[in-house]
């Protein structure tokens, strides 16, 4: 059980690096449409959200350190404040809907809870592969 | 404080919640009491406060706080007053805190985050089938939280039975689709009787021979006196240069942007051949706010076929009402449109002096005014009447300002409005596919200047070569608010007419089901098309709409084939001249009630003219009774 959430941390991992690229890709997007975005808030709001729910699953069943299991659902939970940035940022938006200078500071949060986003996963994956180098399956049986 | 300001204040309170219950939580586990206690009392006060904050909102309606008060109100409440009763004595205390005080705290952290995920990842409404999961979520999260804290014991087998299955019968609601149709009749009751209801009334319409919506089409010969007035547009790709000499890949009409401008005079017939030449997506012929024969309307997969490259289509329809409208592709018109498939459409007679059709569009970043992307200068001899007719082809609304002479705003989206009044120095905030035509006399002294956005010079008429311009900052002008605007009139529908139809639509964002599809998207009462029911009205009904913004965008609401009267604004009837409108801008926290009289049969497109917005679900049908669509009707954006 230890392998499959090592591999549902390392996928995990690899979603997060993927959402920065597809950042990327959406930001120098011309002209930017309803697509530019697309595939970043697709991997964002679905991938990396089951990604992370089913890792965390795949920890507790394996019986890991809690703090361990906190850190794997932690993306999922930094996922929400990602999508709240946006929320506030645009309610201090001008009455047009374009952006203000108050609303990009908050917006621009979205890039340093991505790297927070990054870090976790990050870590839970090398957690992961300690806890499998350290004892390869060693409660495969008793789960 | 505005319904915007109260939703701010209420995404900050539960954050600020959420991680102080969590955060409580945290300070027991590591064994700081105090600590613990403190922030405890941080969570309480927050909590506190976000119900004050909803019970404020609640006051601008039911809808901005729903999945509030149905599901995270309560479940902040019942994990909450259990943790202060499960911690506070134990903490005070301030012995090395036990599980059971850990638990409880973390366990209303979830439930502050869960009720925040479903106002952000959900929104309105809290179903069944949302609240399950909800609940579901934030149990699984106290149990396994339960299971790490307490250590290895004997599982509560039941209590993780009961909330594997909630968690599941969640999730499998939200795949169980909604009704096809709203009949408008009876809120409650299409409520509670959902697709059963809708479905019986469908069912009496397919008795009664069906009129396909191809059949609705204009006629064929002008009114006596009129002329037929023929065009022939191709659709085609080109690079389009700016005034400026920049040079934009764009999709045009004719290789133009904006494409031939098509003008008329009442009687006149209109009869527009569209050919594509290389679009490869489809296009078709939209008249913006001109409401034409069903069949004419050019909604791909609803009233038509796209018009694939080699293909035609002829469109034909009386100008039977002079003003200022616009035509635009609707296949996949959020990029089309963006890419420069539009063009003016002025129904006259002409009037005398300058006139000048302004359509303001974003290329490349740059405002463009027709085809100029630098101010278009124009000298007009002093005395001389003036038309600006400004049309916004852009997704986000603009605001323009005219410095150098009073003006008037004398119509709005084609229609005269009553009794317009001298205006200077105030910002015309004009919603994304809208039109306002402003009129004056050209002074003998001074330049008269339009800008765009508080940034772009957009036009400069000079009265003659001495003349200077006026140098203003207009940024800080109040934006005039069109509902005081003119002089009041008796108008055929009002707030206490009696409405054959009735429907609400509450737009928000959130996790829904498109055609099957999972997508993060803007929706319509929860729903994303083609998942939103159908309004179903029949001829000659009287309905009313009633639009509420619980977003966080501006929202350019677009009824096709009818025009609306605005009955109110957050609950305020409109002092000024009546407001006929084929798109208005509902911010976020508005309320808008409009009405119109169907007298126009056919199957109309009902959308947000954000045409992203659009493509992201925020689009709906309204069917007449008996009218049939041979067509798919799978998309129509």
């Amino acid at each position: 059980m230890r392998r499959v959430y090592a591999v549902l941390a390392g996928l995990m991992m690899a979603a997060v690096v993927v959402q920065w690229y597809l950042a990327a890709v959406g930001a120098f997007d011309k002209p930017q449409d309803s697509d530019s975005f697309a595939l970043h808030g697709l991997n964002g709001m679905m991938v990396i959200p089951v990604l992370s729910l089913l890792a965390t699953i795949a920890a507790a069943v394996s019986k890991v350190p809690g703090r361990l299991i906190g850190l794997t659902i932690l993306p999922l939970g930094l996922i929400i404040v990602q999508v709240l940035i946006i929320a506030l940022g645009s309610a201090f938006d001008d009455s047009s809907g374009n952006t203000t200078p108050l609303s990009l500071a908050v917006l621009g949060l979205h890039a340093i809870n991505g790297m927070a986003i990054m870090g976790v996963s990050a870590s839970v994956f090398n957690q992961a592969r300690k806890l499998l180098k350290a004892a390869p399956e060693p409660v495969a049986q008793a789960s | 404080m505005t319904p915007a300001t109260l939703m701010t204040l209420d995404l900050l309170a539960a954050v600020v919640t959420a991680a102080a219950w969590l955060g409580s939580g945290v300070a027991a586990a590591s064994r700081r009491p105090r600590a613990a206690l403190a922030v405890l009392g941080v969570a309480i006060l927050a909590s506190l406060t976000r119900v004050g904050v909803v019970v404020a909102l609640s006051g601008a309606g039911w809808w901005f706080v729903q999945e509030k008060v149905v599901v995270a109100l309560p479940l902040l409440l019942v994990t909450g007053v259990t943790a202060t009763v499960v911690a506070v004595p134990r903490l005070t205390r301030a012995a090395d805190p036990q599980p059971s005080v850990v638990v409880a705290l973390l366990a209303a952290g979830y439930a502050a985050v869960g009720g925040l995920a479903g106002t952000l990842l959900l929104g309105y409404p809290a179903t069944l089938g949302s609240a399950l999961a909800i609940t579901a979520a934030v149990a699984g999260a106290t149990l396994l939280t339960w299971r790490i804290v307490a250590g290895p014991g004997r599982s509560p087998r039941i209590a993780i039975a009961v909330t594997a299955i909630a968690g599941v019968a969640g999730v499998g609601l939200a795949f169980v689709p909604p009704p096809t149709m709203d009949d408008g009749r009876d809120q409650s009751l299409t409520a509670a009787m959902g697709y059963h209801g809708g479905g019986a009334r469908l069912a009496v319409a397919g008795q009664e021979p069906g009129r396909p919506v191809t059949s609705f089409r204009g006629p064929d010969s002008p009114s006596p006196g009129g002329v037929v007035r023929r065009y022939s547009l191709t659709a085609r790709t080109a690079t389009v240069t700016l005034s400026s000499g920049q040079k934009v890949a764009a999709w045009t009409f004719d290789g133009k942007v904006p494409g031939p401008p098509i003008t008329a005079n009442v009687g006149d017939l209109i009869e527009v051949r569209l050919r594509n030449a290389d679009i490869a997506s489809g296009v078709t012929l939209h008249w913006h706010g001109y409401d034409v024969p069903a069949g004419e309307d050019g909604v791909p997969g609803l009233t038509q076929e796209a018009v694939m490259p080699g293909q035609e289509f002829v469109y034909r329809f009386l100008a039977d009402r002079q003003g200022t409208y616009w035509y635009h592709t609707h296949e996949v018109s959020s990029l089309g449109v963006k890419m420069g498939l539009y063009g003016t459409l002025l129904v006259g007679p002409p009037p005398a002096g300058v006139d000048l059709a302004l359509p303001v569009h974003t290329f490349a970043g740059r405002t463009v005014v027709g085809d100029r992307d630098q101010p278009l200068d124009r000298q007009a001899a002093p005395g001389t009447p003036v038309r600006l007719r400004l049309i916004n082809t852009d997704d986000t609304p603009h605001r323009f300002t005219l410095s150098g002479t009073p003006y008037r705003l004398s119509s709005v989206d084609g229609t005269d409005l009553n009794g317009p009044g001298e205006l200077g120095r105030v910002g015309l905030r004009l919603p994304a596919g809208g039109r306002y035509d402003l009129t004056f006399t050209m002074p003998a002294d001074r330049m008269v200047v339009l800008r765009t956005d508080d940034r772009t010079t957009s036009v400069r008429l000079s009265p003659g070569s001495s003349a200077g311009a006026p140098e203003e900052d207009t940024a800080g002008w109040p934006d005039l608010d069109l509902l005081r605007y003119g002089t009041a009139a008796p108008a055929p529908i009002s707030g206490s007419s009696r409405f054959d139809r009735d429907f609400t639509l509450v737009l928000d964002r959130g996790l829904a089901l498109s055609g099957g599809r999972p997508m993060y998207a803007y929706t319509v009462g929860g729903h994303a098309f083609p998942s939103i029911p159908t309004e179903m009205v029949s001829s000659g009904d009287l309905v009313r709409l009633t639009v509420v913004n619980r977003s966080r965008d501006i929202h350019p609401w677009h009824l096709h084939g009818h025009r609306v009267l605005v009955l109110s604004r957050d609950g305020r009837s409109p002092s000024g001249s009546p407001l006929w409108l084929d798109t208005f801008d509902v911010r976020p926290g508005e309320v808008w009630q409009v009405a119109f009289r169907a007298t126009n049969p056919g199957l109309w497109m009902n959308h947000c003219h954000n045409l992203v917005h659009a493509d992201e679900g925020m689009a709906l049908h309204l069917a007449y009774e008996g009218v049939t669509t041979p067509f798919h009707g799978a998309h129509g954006g």
